[in-house]
């Protein structure tokens, strides 16, 4: 064992090396090589290594960033994947970098996010002692199929670390139903009644029908999508009681919220997110209790989630144009239609470029943007000073934009970066762009060249 | 002018953007000034298509497929097949599209029932078919070229009697074996392609639009759009997928 692992550690060091030298990231590559030489690489590095996991579909990044400010707030110096490779290459890499040649690590705690799809070959191997399971939605149907593929993908990847403490979004039907046939211990976080704006349950819900039985849910309130208080009328699965949640929101603007957590010991506290949006107050409430269960102090959590930096392309601002441009990383239906709700939640005018691929990392299916609640931008039109479509199927983009009540003949389609770059620079008012994902990464290397900025895999 | 459109369970058959459809078919009408009505139909409600001209009927999950059957067998089935019978405009899309079939038997043989309004059934693969798809309308459908994508295990046999809706230029069809893709009996159609299906093809949403409204008032035209948005997404696709 000994021998193959440090076979497979001199080669994944080798391989970024040389990924480097070439001017890529080798987030991944290194360690699909070193996994052929010894596929058990990852337990073997992981096996005195404390780590947090995050999976589920919308959230895993951002709660990670937070989750590696508390831990450098408390002193923890921790290695953490992220560049974004999460599947089980790219953990190996991430640990096979933070060791000596001879194996030994040199980092004793980690934050990783980890793919749905991915959970039960990397838990298995890298054995958290906390696990936040953020929510699942429709993403990528192509790859995942069914939300409930993926609810029982993270329930195989949970079972291979019996002794991670598990910390569920409670109001999330989907999650939660994770808590039944597992030996963990269940931590429940959420966002408490009442404590943002209700929402109107959506026709388009991920999750009408009660995983159970089979009955339609009946909710006492809606937080988005089909989050917040369900309710089986027939088998009486229901939203769990929380450990620890959201109380009340006391303010939110375009940087972030002002809210109330209640944690696992009971206190109450004043805390200051640093992203706006309903969801990123639920990665809040999920950090904050695994931070708790992994022994991080609540002042420490709460000075790192007021000041801790988004991944890449989440909310990511640049100085670029006149008033700055925003790249907000849009993925599947529900995280794209909050991103639509939150820019009808700006005011003024501004300038919106959708950047559409359809590579693997992406979903080959694009049929998704039809379910994305694009149609809000006509509540917007007078505040559009212009708009563009970027990436392979920017033709596509236009279309649905046509469908939402834009118009076709002022939507411009640039699908060369560096011009997409020009016009965002050329715009006098702020520019929101949306990019999915290999689009973001694409687009970004061209913006950090021009305006400043981290390359994706140097964090 | 005025075409009334019925949504049948938006609520579980909404998988892939297949909504899209609906948003696709009103614009289009709207556009030349033709009114649409679009009434959804969920599980548990009345489906009562007297006054109808058009049916959808999306693709869904496994999952709620019990839910569905249970919904279909209480009556909504001889509904359906005397407004099929009657001429009403159909579009189904993939689970929408096996539902129309008579049965659909799984890899391990257990056989569940569906409507048989048209003579096909289904049977599961291990092979998932995916990708981007095109292929070409027979004439009685319409003649078009059609792109979009296809995502389905099951591979949909046509009993002999019944029309394919056209012929696999690239991709899988039906079952990945026979060159066929869909159905089409009298004013169904049935396909496995999402994307969805209507706005990348705007000639075929045309084709389904004006049966539509000539069955309601003998003769009908529609007024040309300026398609290059749509024309431009179609023709991309088709010369990437050959």
């Amino acid at each position: 064992m000994k021998i193959k692992a440090i076979l497979a550690i001199l080669l994944c060091k080798a391989l970024r090396l040389v990924s480097r030298i070439l001017r890529r990231g080798g987030t991944a590559m290194p360690g699909r090589w070193a996994l052929k030489i010894c596929p058990e690489l990852l337990g073997y590095l992981a096996k005195d290594v404390r780590s947090v996991a995050i999976t589920g579909t919308n959230g895993k990044t951002s709660s990670a960033r937070m989750i590696e400010e508390a831990y450098k707030q408390a002193g923890r110096d921790c290695l953490a994947n992220r560049s974004g490779a999460n599947l089980l290459s790219g953990i190996t890499t991430e640990f096979a970098m933070n060791c000596t040649l001879s194996g030994k690590m040199k980092k004793h705690y980690a934050v990783i996010e980890c793919d749905e799809a991915a959970s039960g070959a990397v838990f298995r191997q890298l054995k958290p002692e906390v696990i936040i399971v953020t929510n699942v939605f429709r993403d990528q149907l192509d790859r995942y199929g069914e939300v409930t593929h993926t609810v029982e993908n993270i329930r195989k990847g949970i079972l291979g670390a019996p002794d991670a403490v598990v910390c569920l979004n409670a109001d999330c039907s989907l999650t939660a139903s994770l808590a039944e046939g597992i030996p963990n211990r269940v931590v429940w976080y959420g966002i408490e009644p009442g404590a943002v704006p209700e929402q109107e349950s959506s026709a388009l819900s991920d999750a009408a029908f009660c995983i159970k039985c089979k009955t339609r849910y009946e909710y006492d309130y809606v937080t988005y999508g089909h989050l917040g208080g369900f309710r089986c009328p027939n088998c009486g699965y229901s939203r769990h009681q929380t450990d620890c949640a959201v109380e009340s929101l006391i303010e939110s603007d375009l940087l972030g919220s002002t809210a109330v957590i209640r944690g696992i010991d009971g206190a109450e506290r004043r805390v200051r997110v640093n992203l706006p949006a309903v969801y990123n107050l639920y990665n809040a409430a999920g950090v904050y209790a695994a931070c708790a269960e992994a022994g991080i102090p609540a002042e420490k959590v709460v000075t790192a989630l007021s000041i801790f930096k988004c991944g890449f392309g989440r909310y990511e601002h640049f100085d670029l144009g006149k008033a700055g441009t925003t790249m907000m990383l849009v993925k599947n239906p529900a995280g794209c239609s909050r991103v639509l709700e939150f820019l009808e939640g700006t005011e003024g005018p501004f300038s919106i470029a959708v950047c559409l691929n359809d590579r693997d990392a992406d979903g080959t299916d694009i049929s998704w943007i039809w379910d994305a609640d694009f149609e809000r931008l006509e509540n917007m039109k007078d505040r559009i000073v212009s708009a563009a479509v970027g990436g392979i199927r920017a033709r596509d983009m236009a279309m649905r934009l046509k469908y939402a009540g834009a118009d076709p003949e002022r939507t411009q389609v640039i699908q060369d970066y560096e011009k997409l770059t020009d016009w965002c620079a050329a715009q006098e008012c702020p520019v929101y762009i949306l990019p999915t994902y290999t689009a973001m990464l694409d687009l970004r290397h061209v913006v950090v060249k021009r305006c400043g900025g981290a390359e994706f895999w140097e964090g | 002018m005025e075409l009334k459109i019925c949504h049948m369970y938006p609520d579980v058959l909404n998988l892939y953007g297949d909504t899209g459809n609906i948003i696709c078919m009103k614009k289009r009408l709207q556009w030349r000034g033709i009114d649409a009505l679009v009434e959804t139909k969920p599980i548990g409600s009345k489906l009562e298509l007297a006054g109808f001209d058009l049916v959808f009927i999306g693709g869904g999950q496994d999952f709620e497929q019990e839910v569905l059957l249970d919904d279909l067998h209480r009556g909504k089935t001889d509904e359906l097949r005397a407004a099929v019978e009657d001429g009403i405009v159909l579009l189904a899309v993939c689970g929408g599209y096996q539902m129309l079939g008579s049965y659909y038997e799984t890899y391990d043989g257990k056989r569940c029932d569906f409507t048989g309004l048209l003579d096909l059934y289904t049977v599961g693969g291990v092979k998932r078919m995916i990708g981007n798809y095109k292929f070409q309308c027979t004439d009685s459908a319409g003649g078009s070229t059609i792109v979009g994508f296809e995502n389905h295990s099951g591979r949909t046999m046509l009993g002999s009697g019944l029309e394919p809706l056209g012929k696999v230029l690239a991709g899988y069809g039906n079952n990945g074996e026979d060159g066929m893709e869909g159905a089409h009996y009298r004013n169904v159609f049935g396909t496995y392609s999402h994307g969805p299906v209507l706005p990348k093809n705007p000639e075929f949403c045309d084709h389904l639009l004006l049966t539509a409204l000539k069955r309601k008032y003998g003769s009908a035209e529609l007024v040309p759009l300026d398609d290059s948005a749509e024309l431009a997404a179609h023709d991309e696709m088709c010369a990437r997928v050959i």
